[in-house]
C-alpha cells in the first residue's frame, strides 16, 4: 500500500484545517449555502434527505486493517454504527453532523485517509480492479498509476472546477473488472513486446442520463507520459466542455459532439506542448510509488486442492461459497476471498462497525493486513492461504459476510435510493431486498450462473443499471414510484448498454418480472450458456413477450 | 467595496475598467482596462501610449474566462494587464486561461481575476498564474490571502511552480 511521507501528511493535515476554517465561516454566516455547497462537496459532504452524507475516499479500493478499524470507530462515534460501501469503492456515512465533519476528517488524516474530491465537479476517486496485484490474469498492477493519478489530481490548480464530475478507472488485467469503458477516462494498462508499461486511453464513456461506451483515443502511450497526456485531455475538457446544461456537461457529450477522432486530434495538439515537460514521470518517482505496492513476502505454500475438495464435499455451504466467492490468486497456495455484503435483509453495501472490525481482524490473521472494496460493494481479502479458507468462511458466516453469491443474481449492486438520497425518484433498497428474499436457494442461484443485477433509484445511475445484465431504474410516474427494466448491459470486456424492455412496472410487480425474465432464460439457454450470452443470442423479444403477455 | 489583492497584499487599485459600451471614446487613458473588442480595434494606438509613458501603469484589457485563448495570445503586445472575468466562481475555464497565458503565451504582466471571486478560489487562481484578484470586501481579501497560505506545498506542477513535487523533493521525506 502507499505510505504517506511527511509531504503527504502535511498536505492532508493542512487540508483538514482549511476545511475546518471553511465550515466555521459557513456556520458564522459568512458563506451562503450555495458557496459552501461547492466547498463541502470537494470534501465529500452532501446534504441528503435526512442528514448530511460524508463520502470517504478509499483510493482505488485498497485499505489497511488499521484504516478499516478507524472507519469502524468513526461510524460508532459520529454515525449510527454502520457505513455504506459505494459503487466507486468508497465508504459513505449517512448520519454525521455537519459541525463534526472537520473532526471526522482529522481522525481520517491520522490514518492517511481523506474525503477529498469524493464529490463535486472535479476529478473523483480513481478506481481499479479490486483484485489488482493478486489476480492471476493480470499483466500490470494498476495501483501505482492510480496513486500517481490520485496525487496529481488532488487539489489540482486548474482542474478542480470542471464542467462536471470526472471519473477515471484503470485496469491492468485480461478481464476488465474496473468497467473502464463506462468512465470519463478508462485506462488499460498493459505491456508492449519489450515488457515496457503502456497505456491505452479510452474517453467519453459513462452512465447517467446519456449512457455511452468510451472510445479509444490513444493506444500504447509509454509509461512516463501518463500525467502529461491526462493534462491534455483535462484541459480540452475544462475549456470546451459544456457548462450551460449540467445534463450535457460530461466529457462524453463533448467527445460525441466533436467526434472521437477530432477530440483525439485536439488532445494530441495540446499534448505536443506538454510532452516531455516537467510533469513527465521520472524513473525515481515510478520506482518510489511502485515499491509501495511490491508484493508481500509470501511464505512458500502449495495449492491445497485435496484439502479443499475434502472440505467442500463435507460442507455444501462451504462448497457454494468457494465456488462463487473465492477467486484464483497469482501465487500458489493462496486465494482471493470476496466477503459479500449482500445478505438477506441488509441493504447492499451496508456494513456495521462490528463487521468492519471483524474484517480488519481477518485481514491481519489470514492475510497481510490489507482489504479491498469492490465496485460491487463487497469486501475482498486478497491474500488468504488456501488452508485458511475454511476457518475464514466459518468466521465470516457468523458475521453475515459469507453469503455465497458473489457474481450471482442476489449480489445486487444498488444505490441508497429514495430511502436516503435526495436525488432519487424511487426507492431501490426494497427492490433489492424483495429479490434477495425470493432467491435464497444457492443451488438455484448457482445454476442461474453469473448475473449482474444493478438497481439505480434515478437516472444518475449510481447503481450502474445500464451495465447490469438486468438493470432496474426507478422512475417517477406522476408522483408514483415505478421501475424500468433493461436487459443485456455489461461493464466487462465486451461492454454494452442494456436495452429497455418496455413500459415500467409498479414496485410489487418487479419480482414477478424478474422471475419471468429468468424463466425465459432457463428455458431458452443452450447448455451452460450464461444469461448475457443467451440474451445476446435470442434478443429482447422473447423476454418482452413473456413479461408483457396479457398486458395488451 | 471591492478590494484588490496583488502579490498577496491588499493594495489600492490604480486601474479603471472601461465597459465595452464606451467603445466610441477617444484614445484611452493610462490605467484603462478596455474590453477585448475595444483593445483589438485600438492595438496600435495603445501600444504607442504604453511605450510613451513607462512610469504609469500602462493599458490593458479584460476578457471572459471562456474566451478563445489563441485569440488573446495574438493580441498581448503592449498590454501590461489582462483581467479575466469569472461569471461564476465554479467556472474553471478562467483557470485554464490563466495557465495558458502564462505558460504558452509568455504573458508576464499583471494577470487579474474579477467577477464572482469567492475567497476560496484564490488558492486556485494563485497557482494558475493570476497574481491579482478582486474580491468583494476587505474581509474576503484577508480570507483569500490566508487560504492561499494555508497549504504549504502541492503535488502538481503549476503556473507558479513548474516542477511537480516528485521532481523537487528527492527521496520525498
Amino acid at each position: 500500500m502507499y505510505q504517506y511521507q511527511d509531504f503527504d501528511q502535511r498536505f492532508i493535515d493542512e487540508r483538514v484545517e482549511q476545511y475546518r476554517e471553511q465550515t466555521e465561516r459557513y456556520l458564522r454566516g459568512e458563506l451562503t449555502d450555495e458557496q459552501f455547497l461547492q466547498l463541502r462537496l470537494r470534501n465529500g459532504l452532501y446534504v441528503q434527505r435526512l442528514a448530511p452524507m460524508l463520502r470517504v475516499a478509499i483510493p482505488y479500493g485498497t485499505l489497511s486493517s488499521r484504516q478499516l478499524r478507524a472507519l469502524a470507530e468513526i461510524s460508532r462515534r459520529y454515525d449510527k454504527g454502520y457505513g455504506h460501501l459505494s459503487t466507486r469503492q468508497n465508504m459513505q456515512f449517512n448520519w454525521p453532523e455537519l459541525e463534526s465533519v472537520p473532526d471526522i476528517l482529522g481522525d481520517l488524516a491520522k490514518v492517511q485517509m481523506h474525503a477529498i474530491q469524493t464529490s463535486g465537479s472535479c476529478i473523483r476517486n480513481v478506481t481499479t480492479d479490486q483484485f489488482a496485484g493478486v489476480a492471476d490474469d493480470e499483466s500490470v498492477d494498476a495501483r501505482p498509476y492510480c496513486e500517481i493519478i490520485r496525487q496529481w489530481s488532488t487539489q489540482h490548480p486548474e482542474f478542480d472546477w470542471l464542467p462536471r464530475k470526472f471519473k477515471i478507472a484503470l485496469n491492468g488485467a485480461a478481464s476488465d473488472r474496473a468497467a473502464i469503458q463506462v468512465h470519463d477516462i478508462g485506462i488499460r494498462v498493459d505491456r508492449d513486446t519489450s515488457g515496457n508499461v503502456t497505456f491505452d486511453f479510452l474517453v467519453g464513456g459513462g452512465l447517467g442520463r446519456t449512457p455511452a461506451i468510451a472510445s479509444v483515443i490513444r493506444r500504447g502511450l509509454p509509461e512516463p507520459h501518463l500525467l502529461t497526456y491526462l493534462e491534455a485531455i483535462l484541459r480540452i475538457y475544462n475549456r470546451h466542455g459544456r457548462r450551460d446544461n449540467k445534463y450535457k456537461a460530461r466529457i462524453k457529450i463533448l467527445v460525441r459532439a466533436m467526434t472521437p477522432e477530432a477530440f483525439a486530434e485536439r488532445v494530441d495538439q495540446e499534448w505536443a506542448y506538454l510532452k516531455d515537460g516537467p510533469s513527465t514521470l521520472t524513473a525515481a518517482e515510478l520506482d518510489r510509488v511502485k515499491a509501495c505496492f511490491a508484493p508481500p513476502d509470501y511464505p512458500d505454500r502449495d495449492d491445497q486442492t485435496a484439502l479443499l475438495a475434502e472440505q467442500r464435499l463435507k460442507s455444501p455451504d462451504f462448497n457454494n461459497w468457494v465456488r462463487n466467492n473465492v477467486s484464483s490468486h497469482k501465487v500458489a497456495g493462496y486465494a482471493i476471498a470476496t466477503l459479500s455484503t449482500k445478505h438477506p435483509g441488509v441493504p447492499s453495501g451496508d456494513v456495521s462497525d462490528a463487521q468492519m472490525e471483524a474484517v480488519a481482524d481477518w485481514a491481519d490473521e489470514f492475510g497481510f493486513g490489507e482489504i479491498r472494496i469492490s465496485h460491487e460493494q463487497n469486501f475482498v481479502l486478497p491474500d488468504v492461504a488456501q488452508d485458511n479458507l475454511y476457518a475464514l468462511w466459518q468466521r465470516a458466516s457468523e458475521m453475515a459476510l459469507a453469503t455465497p453469491n458473489a457474481g450471482l443474481l442476489t449480489d445486487i449492486v444498488c444505490c441508497p435510493g429514495g430511502d436516503y438520497c435526495s436525488l432519487a425518484n424511487a426507492k431501490s433498497i426494497p427492490i433489492a431486498q424483495a429479490i434477495q428474499q425470493r432467491y435464497d436457494d444457492y443451488d438455484y442461484l448457482h445454476d442461474l450462473g453469473p448475473i449482474d443485477l444493478n438497481i439505480s433509484g434515478c437516472m444518475n445511475a449510481c447503481g450502474h443499471h445500464h451495465v447490469g445484465h438486468i438493470g432496474i431504474l426507478g422512475v417517477d410516474k406522476k408522483g408514483a414510484e415505478f421501475y424500468q427494466v433493461s436487459l443485456g448491459g455489461d461493464a466487462g470486456d465486451d461492454a454494452s448498454l442494456g436495452r429497455i424492455i418496455g413500459p415500467s412496472f409498479a414496485r410489487d410487480d418487479v419480482p414477478r418480472v424478474i422471475e419471468q425474465i429468468l424463466d425465459v432464460y432457463v428455458s431458452r439457454r443452450i447448455e451452460e450458456e450464461p444469461f448475457l450470452s443467451c440474451f445476446r443470442r435470442i434478443g429482447v423479444q422473447p423476454f418482452k413477450e413473456r413479461v408483457y403477455a396479457g398486458a395488451r | 467595496m471591492p478590494v484588490l489583492v496583488k502579490n498577496l497584499e491588499i493594495v489600492d487599485d490604480p486601474w479603471t475598467l472601461i465597459d465595452s459600451s464606451d467603445k466610441g471614446d477617444p484614445v484611452p487613458g493610462e490605467g484603462s482596462i478596455l474590453s477585448f473588442e475595444h483593445w483589438t480595434s485600438r492595438a496600435h494606438a495603445t501600444t504607442e501610449t504604453c511605450v510613451r509613458s513607462l512610469r504609469s501603469p500602462g493599458v490593458g484589457f479584460w476578457v471572459d474566462g471562456e474566451v478563445d485563448v489563441e485569440r488573446v495570445c495574438d493580441h498581448l503586445d503592449g498590454a501590461s494587464l489582462v483581467a479575466v472575468k469569472f461569471r461564476a466562481f465554479a467556472d474553471g475555464r478562467g483557470l485554464s486561461l490563466g495557465v495558458l497565458l502564462r505558460s504558452r503565451c509568455g504573458f508576464t504582466g499583471e494577470l487579474r481575476a474579477f467577477g464572482d471571486i469567492l475567497p476560496d478560489l484564490a488558492q486556485y487562481l494563485h497557482r494558475s498564474g493570476f497574481n491579482a484578484f478582486v474580491v468583494e470586501n476587505h474581509r474576503a481579501a484577508e480570507v483569500a490571502i490566508a487560504s492561499i497560505q494555508s497549504i504549504t506545498d502541492h503535488y502538481q506542477a503549476s503556473a507558479l511552480q513548474p516542477e511537480p513535487a516528485f521532481r523537487r523533493i528527492s527521496a520525498r521525506g
